[in-house]
């Protein structure tokens, strides 16, 4: 098992933070600093996004560009609105994996067939937050996940960001129980009680660190993790095995 | 259900409030040596570390539909405080109550708390200044001067009745309110109170507009001070201590819904110059407890 330290959610360029419940703003995601902070932290390479937008071609080839420029550190996601982008995103997303060498993406509204097909048919992981698309993570995933068995689904902030629903921490634990294709994210759950409750409930496989950096910091991020005080193997799969295995890699 | 709440507090909220008071609580063993009578954590600096927010006991919400509906309208276990603490070396917490309609008995229960665990607590009180109008003055000079509370928490608006029984016994206030805008209408009128903003103005930094407001707040006046607990966005979080003197920042947790342990890290990782940190950290509470412990 590999040792190297993967942040499977970090965030790079323009947009504006996620929908949640909240209050969104424009943000502008140095990758300077996104390195900086890894650096500190300890980690190896940072799977990199976009935040949200309203189309995200450009987007998504800036994500490229910046992984063509530090490619030992960071790890292409295209993000994509499968409402918005609807027609084009088995196009978009062929070229972004196969040509571009993103290796993953991130779903901005509920997953549908026409994006879950071109994911199965590329193999690559999907990281789907419902917080903010208007339901807990339960309601949404069910379906889904049963209809893809054989797409591994990421649900960040062990399905709520900043423990805004503290429920859906459970609800995520939950699904993670039921369906082997589901994998918890560990950034940005406030109430740390919840990411206890998961590494005490789930099989390690189960837990993929991940940071939200810049928009949180990972230096705190990745000492929660560590606080969870997993075995040493136990915790390297928490910290970067499971990451790696689900990218193929 | 699936919920592997730790024992402790699986315990601590199986146990009924009816049978809280001088029951349960005062049955509470006493620290297993981590804080009992013990002195502070070994030296590292001038000041003892003290988390200036945290929740303790047990809610008294009947014939409300929130009794027993969220963790934090439910309970808080000060042992899970103590052992959180205890592994990062933090000295002291400040305690007040959770959720209740009216703060008589939840306070009677801090202050029985802070007993119970010498050495370790600093209790404030908490009351509402609608639900209780017309006896908070009696209830807050019987609570700092017979019970030993030193400080008082808000989450409603502080009127005149409240804010001049703060006032006369020189406590400071620790407010959560719905918007930071709502600090502007009492604060210039008592510019020798201090008060403390919690969670730098907005819980869980869910707005970043009250956050920016808070940071306002503080730079027009020097009595409002900012509680880190529960705010966790990096930039929101590092432009406070950018912008304002290190004496306006307080250290805290919102123990126990969020990990001390963490909290305490998000200062840490800044790399603050060492007075600064040690102001943030214990510094500025102990100044504003008038200096003693």
């Amino acid at each position: 098992m590999s040792s190297r330290v993967i942040d499977c959610h970090g965030q790079g360029g323009s947009g504006e933070t996620w929908a949640d419940s909240g209050v969104t703003r424009r943000v502008d995601y140095k990758v300077e600093l996104l390195l900086q902070r890894a650096a500190e932290a300890g980690i190896d390479q940072t799977c990199i996004m976009a935040p949200q937008n309203a189309t995200y071609a450009d987007k998504n080839r800036q994500i490229a560009d910046l992984c063509e420029k530090h490619p030992d550190k960071l790890i292409g996601f295209a993000v994509h609105s499968p409402q918005r982008e609807t027609g084009r995103l088995r196009e978009m997303l062929l070229e972004e994996v196969r040509s571009m060498g993103l290796k993953g993406v991130k779903s901005d509204g509920h997953p549908t067939r026409e994006l879950l097909d071109v994911v199965a048919e590329l193999r690559i992981p999907i990281m789907y937050c419902p917080q903010g698309y208007g339901g807990p993570p339960a309601a949404m995933y069910h379906e889904m996940v049963m209809a893809y068995t054989s797409v591994n689904f990421i649900l960040p902030h062990l399905g709520s960001y900043r423990s805004d629903t503290w429920w859906a921490h459970i609800d995520a634990i939950d699904l993670a129980k039921r369906y082997s294709n589901v994998y918890i994210e560990t950034s940005g759950v406030l109430s740390h009680r919840y990411l206890v409750m998961a590494a005490q409930e789930l099989p390690a496989e189960k837990l993929l660190f991940g940071s939200y950096s810049p928009e949180l910091d990972p230096r705190v991020e990745i000492y929660a993790a560590k606080l969870l005080k997993l075995p040493g193997a136990k915790e390297a799969q928490v910290l970067g095995g499971n990451t790696q295995r689900l990218l193929g890699a | 259900m699936t919920q592997n709440l730790d024992g402790s507090r699986r315990d601590f909220l199986s146990t009924s409030s009816k049978v809280l008071l001088g029951g349960v609580l005062s049955g509470l063993p006493a620290d297993s040596g981590v804080a009992a009578g013990s002195g502070l954590s070994p030296a590292r600096g001038k000041y003892p570390i003290i988390d200036c927010h945290a929740h303790v006991g047990i809610e008294r919400l009947a014939g409300t539909d929130y009794d027993l509906t969220d963790p934090w309208d439910t309970v808080a276990d000060p042992e899970i405080i103590v052992r959180h603490a205890a592994e990062v070396g933090i000295d002291r917490t400040v305690i007040f109550p959770i959720e209740n309609l009216k703060f008589e008995e939840a306070n009677k229960e801090v202050a029985d708390i802070v007993r119970r665990y010498p050495g370790r607590f600093i209790g404030f009180a908490k009351h509402d200044p609608v639900n209780e109008k017309g006896e908070i003055r009696a209830l807050l000079f019987r609570e700092v001067r017979e019970l030993g509370l030193r400080g008082l928490k808000l989450h409603v608006q502080p009127t005149p009745e409240v804010l001049d029984a703060v006032k006369e016994l020189g406590i400071p206030v620790l407010y959560h309110p719905l918007r930071v805008a709502l600090f502007e209408e009492f604060v210039p009128s008592y510019p020798t109170v201090n008060f403390i903003l919690a969670h730098m103005g907005s819980d869980t930094s869910a707005n970043w507009h009250e956050q920016l407001a808070a940071i306002e707040l503080a730079k027009r006046y020097q009595n409002v001070h900012l509680d880190t607990s529960a705010s966790c966005i990096a930039e929101l979080f590092e432009r406070a201590f950018n912008e304002l003197p290190p004496q306006q920042i307080l250290f805290g947790s919102d123990e126990v819904e969020l990990d001390c342990r963490v909290t305490l890290e998000r200062i840490r990782v800044l790399k603050l110059p060492a007075e600064s940190e040690e102001l943030i950290l214990g510094g500025n509470i102990l100044r504003l407890l008038g200096g003693r412990l």
